[in-house]
């Protein structure tokens, strides 16, 4: 018998007992062990024997010896190959956890020869640094050796990748794995340079993982719910649900999740700081403080020379810059949650920053207005838009403290999102208050291609709006659209979210246009929004005291407010900021009768606070001694107005001339369809009897005061329609005339 | 003197016997005190009085024996429970316990048996620790016939006569680990395989292989404790159980089968027997080997490869011998496959034993003592030994020891080891009279063809790496 016949013999026996008496097996092949120490394939046998039985620790003995023993055995490799992929899964199933716990059970200097060798095998990149990874963590005395080359083998894989976004496998090795590893060893001694660009790249990473947008996840679930036409901005259910998951590609699931992104950031940062030996360094325990050290530093700036400046301005540049991008970004999610993923629509729709125009009905606000746009209208007239320009200089004194209004019942955590907002505009601020820094901070946003953010181009339009710069935000807001278009996540959005990013930026220009004196523009803009959106069937009920509260307290009349940009909310805005517009025109010293009539259809929603204002009215009708607008019948359904009107005509009230009833011609040219076939037929037969008389006279002839009362009559039945859908159809159907009724 | 031997005749029998051990506890604390390192010795007459009081030899004819009742006896072995329990010097508790239990081949010897027995017995029930290290200590000083006696008595407590209470027994193995060591050598004294009434009850067998698959090193244990240069008493116990569960495992399949044929002609319906024992030996059987190898770890360590017979081969050729018997008396046709399992674990166990150092002889000794047996490849195979040409040298073994040291023993060591300078001459009571009594020591230059190797492999679960990876 030969040697190799021997070892067969036995292993052979051993093969053969092992199910039925494994004890007899294991006894077989001890005995082998010491007839023939050198054979693989009985130390072999022995191994598999113990690790189908997933006895770790004697598996892992066994392998000890063979990996030992036999280094250049190819089955010993496959083995280890599978051991430490099952060391990098996430699989916790049983065999995954006895491969690792058998691994667990090898002395550190075979794992981290184990490691090595098994890197040299890899030849993908990221297979390669997943292990070496694996060493590294295990063996920190290796980071010396092997840290910044991994780091740079990454960095240089995600170039030759040319990958499209910094939240990839290969950045989220080097910056959530191989960089603290790196950062936290005392014995690495790094440039300051090569320090600098690795926080640039863990803070663009950190950003960009955070700011990312919903996955496709998210979005198939969205559009498949969304499918049912819901238009208007309404929170449609289920929209993008709190679980929603997310995948670097080429990574697992568990490994794709950051955990506390803005902390970790942090911690590098300050680790950065010690290592750089920035001013004022005590290690940074949050932002706030960040921004706080940076800020004081900017005072002594001036004062440096040029070398310790530069540093200087590196340090304030990146604080400050994290810290905006860090506040803008927990204003957008509260104000904009959709943008981001994991954030579910339900949580909040999004919010528009706007004019507040609560003080609306006011008079006080009305002569301040009245002023102001006169001096407006004598520039427009001339037709320089260039003029615009003053009233941008304008805007920025008033960019200080300005109020920002909310509703604080339907926004919980409106004050840290205020305050995230302020934050983010001081930062901003700090940046732009020297050229070295905003030099600097210009060159940072390049590289990071910040201008493609589209969440923080929202943010900035957000900000010019609160400084005031009514031109530059509108310019912003149209740069948006594009930047939205051109967004690859945006145009997979369903219908009613784009709908809805449409909306916010619409009314936003809107609002813009109105703070610019440019009541045309704002109103084609409204009106668009106006059509598209669904009067809520109830009327708001807590309107009245939220008016109430608003009448106690004077406004100054540039404040702002957040809306929730919902239906429910959207429409009243738009209706006070046409009442704004049209009130201007309407209380001018000339006659405008039709700017009148929409002020008092338009004053008739969050009656009565605008008593004052539709008693000024009257007055004013009184004064001029009749009034003709023919959709009064059509829209006004205040009683009290309606009420008012009818005693306007009698002797008592003026003997006012009305002239109220519809234009038939119109009427039957355009029967509007939203008005339905009940309220076109009741309207025609008494609009064809003003036909009749309207060539014998336009005064108080016998069949128009007919009319006129039947009219009446008709309008105080209709008190109880809901008021929201018929000013509504007052903006569907009249649009046409409201535009054009503007300068 | 007999003073002291006066008072005690006045008083009953119980209060004698407390007040022998009070006396005894006196005095050897004393001389323990006052003699320094050198033991103490009993004088004479306080041995006397023991045997007089508390074993009731009658000294002389004019005083009848005062007889305990079984109350006072009962009460004498809880005071005995207790004195062991709280005695807290180790040698004063071991002294004492040897003048009470030391054989001295005179009459009082049968009634120190029978107290004994029944003290460990009651030491087993509510598990006096103290007490079971000083039986360990006797079972490893006196004969074994004595030795055998002793475990009979448990055996017969534990497993016969009350199996329900075998749970009790079951559990003294973590809290005497040495006393178990003892008490296995012994129960493989006594039952040798011989025929059907010496074959291990399956209860007794479950406990063992129980204990010994649960810590193998556990039958190392009197051996690694035992200070170098001891020798040990003639016709004491195996320093080690091995070679009786190595009688036990190679024996097994044929005896069951002996006793199946019995039990056939007999017409007795017990073929179940041994059925569910045939993984017990087994397992048994790998632990044994195991033992082997980790018993290298231990010789090497102590250097003593080569210079320590663990198996005794006089031991091996007497089960070759009985082996060889056994067979012939079985029908080879209809137990050709048992027969062939008993050569498997003989060839695989002398293999190993020689291999690690715990038996040493050349193969040429092998094949002159296997010349009786039936044919077995594996027997065969290790009688020529390894093919060595295609394997060129002996692998030497590659340790873990540079990277793994040994594992310190996880059992406390036991260092009361008093030099044995007397040896119980008795009568020659060996169980195994067939083999002569020889010295356990036998001096032999390293043997040069036995390759050690790895004592790790297929080590038990229970043996974990000293090593954990740095994180």
């Amino acid at each position: 018998m030969s040697a190799q016949g021997d070892c067969e013999f036995l292993v052979k026996r051993a093969r053969e007992l092992v199910s039925e008496d494994p004890w007899a097996a294991k006894a077989w092949l001890i005995t082998a062990r010491t007839l023939y120490p050198s054979d693989f394939n009985i130390q072999y046998e022995m191994y598999i024997i113990e690790r189908n039985a997933e006895r770790t620790s004697s598996a892992g003995r066994l392998l000890y010896d063979i990996f030992i023993s036999f280094p250049e055995q190819p089955v010993v490799w496959r083995e280890i190959t599978v051991i430490t992929a099952a060391l990098r899964s996430d699989s916790q199933d049983k065999q995954t956890q006895f491969l690792r716990g058998l691994f667990e059970t090898l002395p550190g200097s075979v794992q981290c020869q184990m490691l090595l060798k098994a890197t040299e095998q890899c030849f993908n990149t990221l297979e390669k640094a997943e292990m070496l990874l694996l060493l590294l963590k295990r063996f920190p005395e290796s980071v010396v050796q092997h840290g910044v080359s991994l780091g740079e083998s990454l960095l240089e894989a995600e170039n030759v990748e040319n990958l499209d976004t910094p939240v990839n496998c290969f950045r989220k090795l080097f910056v959530c794995d191989v960089l603290p590893l790196i950062m936290n060893n005392l014995d690495m001694r790094l440039p300051a340079s090569l320090l600098y660009k690795y926080m640039h790249k863990a803070a663009e990473f950190y950003i960009s993982y955070v700011t990312r947008g919903p996955s496709a996840d998210g979005q198939i679930q969205g559009t498949s719910l969304t499918g049912s036409q819901e238009v208007g901005g309404l929170k449609s259910p289920g929209v993008g649900r709190g679980g929603q998951r997310f995948v670097i590609d080429g990574l697992s699931e568990k490994s794709s999740v950051v955990c506390e992104p803005w902390e970790r950031l942090l911690d590098i940062v300050a680790v950065v700081g010690a290592r750089c030996d920035w001013q004022g360094d005590k290690g940074s325990r949050n932002y706030t403080e960040l921004l706080q050290r940076v800020r004081e530093l900017f005072r002594y700036l001036p004062s440096l020379e040029a070398e310790p400046m530069s540093r200087c301005c590196g340090q304030i540049v990146i604080c400050s810059a994290l810290v905006l991008f860090r506040s803008a970004y927990l204003y957008m999610s509260a104000v904009q949650p959709s943008l981001f993923q994991g954030h579910s629509a339900l949580d909040s729709g999004p919010w528009i920053l706007l004019e507040d125009l609560s003080s609306v009905y006011s008079e006080v606000e009305l002569e301040r207005s009245a002023g102001k746009h006169a001096h407006k209208k004598r520039k427009l007239t001339d037709g320089r838009e260039k003029t615009m320009s003053s009233d941008d200089e304008e805007g920025l004194g008033k960019g200080r403290g300005r109020h920002i209004l909310v509703n604080k019942s339907d926004f919980p955590g409106w004050a840290e999102t205020l305050e995230s907002f302020r934050t983010a505009r001081e930062s901003w601020d700090l940046l732009h208050s020297h050229d070295a820094l905003e030099t600097e901070f210009n060159k940072l946003c390049t590289a990071w291609k910040t201008e493609s953010w589209l969440w923080f181009r929202i943010f900035l339009t957000d900000m010019i709006i609160y400084q005031g710069q009514y031109r530059k935000a509108l310019s912003s807001l149209a740069q948006l659209a594009q930047l939205a278009s051109f967004q690859p996540v945006q145009t997979q959005i369903s219908a009613a979210a784009s709908n809805l990013e449409n909306h916010r930026a619409l009314i936003q220009q809107a609002s813009c246009h109105y703070a610019l004196g440019e009541y045309r523009l704002a109103c084609e803009k409204l009106l668009e929004v106006v059509g598209n959106l669904v009067p809520p069937t109830q009327e708001p009920i807590k309107s009245t005291e939220e008016a109430g509260r608003a009448r106690t307290k004077p406004r100054k009349g540039n404040d702002l407010r957040l809306l929730p940009c919902t239906s429910k909310a959207i429409l009243p805005f738009c209706l006070q900021l046409m009442l704004a517009c049209f009130k201007l025109r309407a209380f001018t010293d000339g006659r405008d009768d039709l700017a009148l009539g929409h002020v008092v259809v338009l004053l008739q929603h969050d009656w009565p606070q605008g008593e004052t204002l539709f008693l000024k009215a009257v007055d004013k009708i009184c004064q001029q001694g009749c009034f003709q607008y023919e959709n009064f019948f059509n829209y006004v359904t205040n009683i009290d107005m309606l009420e008012e009107f009818a005693y306007l005509r009698t002797t008592e009230g003026g003997r006012v001339q009305l002239e109220l009833l519809p234009n038939q011609g119109m009427l039957i040219k355009n029967p509007s369809p939203t008005l339905g076939v009940e309220l076109n037929t009741l309207l025609l037969p008494g609009a064809q009897k003003a036909d009749r008389h309207h060539t014998v006279t336009r005064g108080i002839t016998k069949g128009v005061k007919e009319d006129f009362r039947l009219a009446m009559e008709r309008q105080v039945s209709r008190c109880g329609e809901n008021l929201l859908t018929v000013l509504h159809r007052f903006c569907i159907n009249e649009k046409v005339i409201l535009i054009q009724s503007l300068p | 003197m007999s003073d002291i031997r006066h008072s005690l005749l006045r008083r009953d029998p119980l209060s004698a016997a407390k007040e022998v051990l009070y006396h005894m506890d006196i005095s050897l604390g004393s001389a323990l005190q006052s003699s320094g390192a050198g033991a103490p010795v009993l004088d004479k007459s306080t041995i006397d009085l023991v045997e007089e009081f508390i074993f009731h030899v009658p000294k002389d004819r004019s005083v009848p024996p005062k007889r305990m009742s079984c109350v006072q006896e009962l009460q004498l072995l809880e005071i005995m429970c207790s004195y062991f329990q709280e005695q807290s010097k180790d040698a004063v508790r071991q002294v004492i316990f040897s003048a009470l239990f030391s054989l001295q081949g005179n009459k009082a010897d049968e009634s120190r048996m029978a107290m004994l027995g029944k003290l460990v017995s009651m030491a087993i029930a509510v598990c006096r620790v103290p007490i079971l290290e000083c039986a360990a200590t006797w079972l490893q000083r006196s004969h074994s016939a004595w030795c055998v006696r002793l475990a009979r008595v448990l055996v017969d407590d534990y497993c016969t006569l009350v199996p329900s209470s075998f749970s009790t027994l079951q559990n003294i193995c973590s809290a005497s680990p040495r006393f178990c060591c003892q008490l296995i050598t012994a129960v493989t004294a006594l039952y040798d395989m011989s025929s059907e009434d010496m074959t291990p009850p399956p209860s007794l067998l479950e406990m063992v292989v129980g204990w010994v698959t649960e810590d193998p090193r556990l039958l190392l244990l009197t051996l690694i404790n035992m200070p170098l240069g001891t020798s040990l008493p003639l016709g004491g116990l195996d320093v080690t159980p091995l070679m009786g569960l190595l009688r036990w495992c190679v024996k097994a399949p044929l005896a069951y089968q002996r006793g199946r044929k019995l039990s056939l002609t007999n017409g007795h319906g017990e073929q179940e027997k041994g059925v569910g024992c045939e993984e017990l030996y087994s397992k048994l059987h790998l632990s044994v080997l195991q033992v082997f190898l980790m018993l290298q770890v231990h010789l090497t360590e102590q250097n003593l490869l080569g210079r320590l017979a663990v198996l005794q081969l006089e031991s091996v050729a007497v089960l070759m011998e009985e082996v060889s018997r056994l067979v012939e008396e079985l029908n080879p046709l209809h137990a050709a496959s048992h027969i062939q399992l008993a050569l498997d674990r003989l060839a695989q166990a002398l293999q190993v034993a020689m291999a690690t150092g715990a038996l040493l002889c050349t193969r040429e000794d092998l094949r002159t003592l296997c010349s009786r047996l039936p044919h077995n490849n594996l027997l065969q195979l290790v009688m020529s030994g390894p093919v060595q040409s295609t394997h060129g040298a002996p692998y030497q073994s590659n340790f873990y020891p540079h990277i793994h040291p040994p594992r310190s023993s996880p059992l406390p060591p036991h260092n009361t080891h008093p030099a044995l300078s007397t040896h119980n001459t008795h009568p020659a009571l060996s169980p195994h009279a067939a083999h002569p009594a020889l010295s356990p020591h036998r001096p032999l230059t390293p043997h040069a063809t036995h390759s050690s190797l790895s004592p790790h492999a297929f080590h038990p679960a229970a043996m974990t790496f000293p090593y954990r990876p740095i994180r």
